[in-house]
């Protein structure tokens, strides 16, 4: 590919400099004239319950207040937040099951925190204090926190078009026996020496992004509805509200601010729907609401929690001849992404070893719970958790080297990827693997760990994921972007793809200057304006980077291809004789022929007429370079990371000593970007193997939505930590480039789980493992042995 | 609610104003004097995004102080370490550590390093590890926050010039 002079550099990110110097603007640091303030009554008393009365009037005598708003007062139309309805074809809808269960406020309470009525206030102050005169008398409803609890033939029913409380299942159209297959699983088992099986928890996680939801919506003099958000999707929520609002699109703008972190908490719609009801309350003034922490957490999605059953067999050799699993989520009040999940997490189980034959099965059971929708990994976490606990039982059983038996099994280039039909085009899992092993010293410390008997005790061990770049060919892949080449050579690159903090408007320059030939300084990215920037499905599935990237690379192509063009008519010469560098194009062989970009560029735009003859000096009309670009490929990114614990059998306490994470990128567009996205997912994961979950009590109210209570892995909780790139470029990825953004948090789940495992000898089922579940563990050990 | 005339100088600049006994410094700063620099995160001074410095290096969080405490005092946020457009040897080393991702806590995480770092010119990684603690960061894995602070701690002192 030769020597890149922008990709694969340490450039100063785009944002840092407004970050570090608190300039960046965040949708809660946008202040507009005349604003008013919102406020959302919740139910916090019960997570099911009918509205038996609501009286709003003493809030609306309250000091400050310009409405109260019960569901009457505002649109009555039941819509979906998450956008998997817009990724798909109108006919695939109904396939995925989707449904518009959720209003802007309801009279039937489902899960703790559930919006009831609304206060507009000239100041945050007073809009609280309004709210709380709001007066809500309630009926209790029987509380259903599980699927086993939910799908009981006398549950309430949460949708009359969803009996049983099972709000989506594979559905058979699409997927034979509602099971994601190939292959026989029960003839295959019939030839298996050695079958492991077991039945798992996988907890509910929060992303904990630091910038709580916050939104400002204006219903402006031209009659537009305009919207502040972070959300990671612009243009399917501009479109979500268009529909809601039964607007035209024109007259729907989402101002898209700084992200303060998304990992799937801002995709689809959080709260912009009620603020925009607010706003249409009050046309003309601008209403800001801003969620406490406490209430971005019921509001905002979580992981899917879920009971999550799997069965494997090999023959003696070590085969895999078979696995069935089957995925039980407990998906919370309403239907957003109930599908999704259920799919994609036997998706990366298929994905990853060359079983002869694989059934799963996933279903996703409504709950009286805060609903779940995407988290980083999007069900690959908890398909992590348990399979590489099930292999490494497997291996434990067969007598054989985890490292050794994934190397022999893992599936790689040809094979079927996540996506049965699609098969790998690149895979590095090998190198991954041996790279990591020699980092940590693995063969010696396996070794070194066998039969140890004291208080404390060290293990080691390994998982391994396939992820994706993009949801091609599930789901809809498409990025616009233009390309307006100004006078002075210099370019600005539109599109509204976001970043959500990892970096991609930083990459996205790098592969623009690129390509351009140009250097970064030349290059500027504009984003957050819908009014200006074409489609883009918006940060999802670890696409920004391999879509968004092949749409700016396609569309600066143009440009290019445009500049060579020209050239060619100004020196006379074919285009295939012309080569740039320095951004000057240059007839090959000879010297002294050649013409700056910025001379086309400026010609372009300040197009005169030569007096002495009547001709127009070089060609008329500024280049502009498009792309509106779907990809080819979803170029999986696969990774491996080994983890080293110590665990104290006395407090059931486990340390991570060190984590050594080795992921095939492609190409590492931003060294320091990559290294960023395994940190931080490193940091995740480890808190969904050890100390994160939302806990609920036996009616529903939720104990920990804080940061006081809800456990994560702290500056001095973090182990050593070391990251290596294999570059092995991807065929399709610009520049060879894979999408990093949630692999990092997928393999440190199951090498934790794995260390343990290796420590103490026995596998602890549910997630996180908490010192508790280590020690009933040991216990059970202990009276078995 | 009562109210108080209070004089902050933030940033180097003073200003009066009147707040009620229950107003944090937090929302002091942010909505009635505009520096929205300083981040809500948690409100309950488990995340450190309200991170300010007061009287110079002492590190306090904006949303558990009332303002009108502050009476007097002077506060720095991030906005304010800048000096005539040149970042602070802190904020510099985080931009050339990597060590900021989307950026809330960075304002917050800036100060509290600085904080750290006069207290302890030359801290270990453990001790700069432990002055985190309550600063909470979901991006970086702290990794390369700490880098940064190592490095910061290695520009003030002079070592390596």
């Amino acid at each position: 590919m030769g020597e890149f002079k922008v990709v694969g550099k340490r450039v100063e990110r785009v944002d840092v400099r407004a970050k570090v110097t608190g300039g960046a603007v965040y949708a809660a640091d946008v202040q507009l004239a005349g604003m008013l303030y919102g406020k959302i009554v919740r139910c916090y008393d019960y997570a099911h319950a009918r509205v038996t009365s609501l009286d709003l009037s003493e809030a609306a005598k309250c000091k400050g207040v310009i409405k109260v708003l019960g569901p009457k007062d505002v649109t009555q139309k039941e819509y979906n937040a998450s956008v998997l309805d817009m990724m798909v074809s109108a006919n695939m809808r109904g396939v995925l099951g989707d449904i518009d269960d959720q209003s802007i406020f309801t009279d039937h309470v489902k899960h703790y925190g559930d919006a009831i009525a609304a206060v507009i206030a000239t100041s945050e102050e007073a809009a609280e204090r309004a709210a709380e005169k709001i007066k809500v008398t309630y009926e209790e409803l029987p509380v259903y926190l599980t699927a086993e609890a939910a799908k009981q033939p006398d549950a309430l029913q949460f949708r009359p078009e969803k009996p049983g409380n099972l709000a989506f299942e594979l559905p058979e159209m699409a997927f034979p026996d509602n099971a994601y297959a190939w292959g026989d699983v029960e003839d295959s088992f019939a030839e298996a020496d050695i079958i492991v099986e077991d039945s798992f928890y996988v907890p509910k996680q929060k992303q904990c992004q630091m910038e709580p939801g916050s939104y400002i919506a204006l219903y402006d003099d031209q009659q537009r509805l305009n919207c502040w958000t972070s959300t990671q999707m612009p243009k399917l929520v501009q479109k979500k509200l268009a529909n809601l609002y039964e607007l035209p699109m024109t007259r729907v703008k989402i101002h898209a601010t700084v992200i303060g972190g998304g990992f799937g908490a801002r995709l689809g719609m959080v709260l912009e729907p009620e603020t925009c009801a607010l706003a249409m309350a009050v046309p003309g003034r601008p209403v800001k609401l801003l969620s406490t922490r406490e209430e971005d957490w019921v509001t905002s999605p979580s992981r899917h929690p879920g009971k999550y059953w799997m069965k494997m067999g090999f023959k003696k050799d070590g085969t895999p001849v078979a696995c069935d699993a089957k995925f039980e989520n407990y998906k919370g009040a309403y239907y957003v992404d109930a599908s999704g999940t259920a799919f994609t997490t036997g998706a990366w189980l298929g994905g990853m070893y060359k079983f002869d034959s694989l059934r799963y099965r996933g279903e996703s059971y409504y709950t009286n719970q805060s609903i779940c929708g995407a988290f980083r990994g999007y069900g690959n976490p908890q398909t992590n958790f348990v399979m590489e606990q099930m292999v490494d039982r497997g291996c434990a059983e067969l007598g054989v080297d985890p490292i050794e038996w994934r190397k022999k099994w893992h599936k790689t280039v040809g094979d079927d990827g996540w996506c049965i039909g699609v098969p790998y085009n690149s895979c590095a899992l090998d190198e991954c693997l041996d790279r990591a092993a020699e980092a940590i010293g693995w063969t010696e410390k396996r070794e070194k760990y066998k039969n140890q008997t004291g208080v404390k005790r060290r293990g080691i061990g390994v998982a391994v994921m396939n992820h994706t770049s993009g949801a091609m060919p599930m789901l809809l892949e498409h990025t616009v972007c233009d390309v307006l080449l100004h006078q002075d050579a210099t370019a600005t690159i539109n599109l509204a793809c976001s970043d959500m903090g990892q970096g991609s408007h930083t990459t996205l320059r790098q592969v623009a200057a690129e390509t351009l030939g140009f250097s970064y300084d030349d290059v500027h990215i504009a984003t957050g304006d819908t009014d200006a920037a074409g489609f883009d499905i918006g940060a999802h599935a670890s696409r920004t980077l391999y879509v968004g990237g092949g749409a700016v690379k396609q569309a600066c192509e143009d440009v290019k291809r445009q500049l060579f063009d020209r050239a060619a008519l100004e020196l006379e010469e074919d285009v295939s004789n012309l080569y740039m560098e320095d951004k000057i194009i240059h007839v090959k062989g000879a010297s002294n022929k050649s013409i700056s970009v910025q001379t086309i560029a400026d010609q372009g735009v300040n197009n005169f007429m030569n007096p002495e003859n009547g001709e127009l000096i070089g060609q008329p009309g500024q280049i502009k370079g498009y792309a509106s670009f779907f990809p080819p490929h979803n170029a999986p990114p696969f990774g491996a990371t080994i983890a080293e614990v110590e665990v104290d059998t006395e407090t059931g306490e486990v340390k991570v000593i060190e984590l050594v994470n080795a992921h095939d990128v492609g190409k590492a567009i931003h060294p320091g970007v990559v290294e960023g996205q395994l940190d931080g997912g490193a940091q995740q994961g480890l808190g969904m193997a050890l100390t994160e979950e939302t806990y609920y009590d036996e009616k529903g109210i939720c104990q920990n939505n804080s940061f006081t209570d809800y456990k994560m892995f702290g500056p001095s909780d973090m182990p050593k930590m070391t990251n290596i790139l294999v570059e092995n470029p991807d065929p399709t990825g610009p520049f060879g480039a894979k999408g990093v953004g949630e692999a990092g948090i997928v393999p440190p789940v199951g090498a934790t789980a794995n260390a343990i495992f290796n420590a103490i000898g026995v596998q602890i089922l549910e997630a996180p493992i908490t010192p508790e579940k280590i020690l009933k563990a040991l216990e059970e050990k202990d009276a078995n042995s | 609610m009562k109210k108080h005339t209070i004089t902050l100088t933030v940033n180097g600049e003073e200003r009066d104003l009147i707040v009620s006994s229950n107003r944090t410094l937090l929302d002091a700063l942010r909505d009635d004097l505009g520096f929205t620099d300083t981040k809500y995160g948690c409100g309950t001074g488990e995340c450190g995004a309200c991170t300010v410095l007061v009287d110079g290096t002492t590190s306090i969080n904006g949303c558990l102080t009332l303002a009108a405490t502050m009476d007097g005092k002077s506060i720095t946020t991030a906005a304010g370490l800048a000096r005539d457009g040149n970042l602070h040897p802190v904020q510099q080393a985080f931009i050339d550590n990597d060590a900021i991702q989307c950026g809330f806590c960075t304002p917050g995480m800036v100060l509290k390093a600085v904080s750290i770092l006069d207290e302890n010119p030359n801290p270990t990684e453990a001790e700069i590890r432990h002055g985190l603690e309550g600063s909470i960061c979901r991006c970086t894995g702290y990794t390369k926050i700490v880098e940064a602070v190592q490095d910061a701690s290695n520009r003030l002192s002079g070592v390596g010039e």
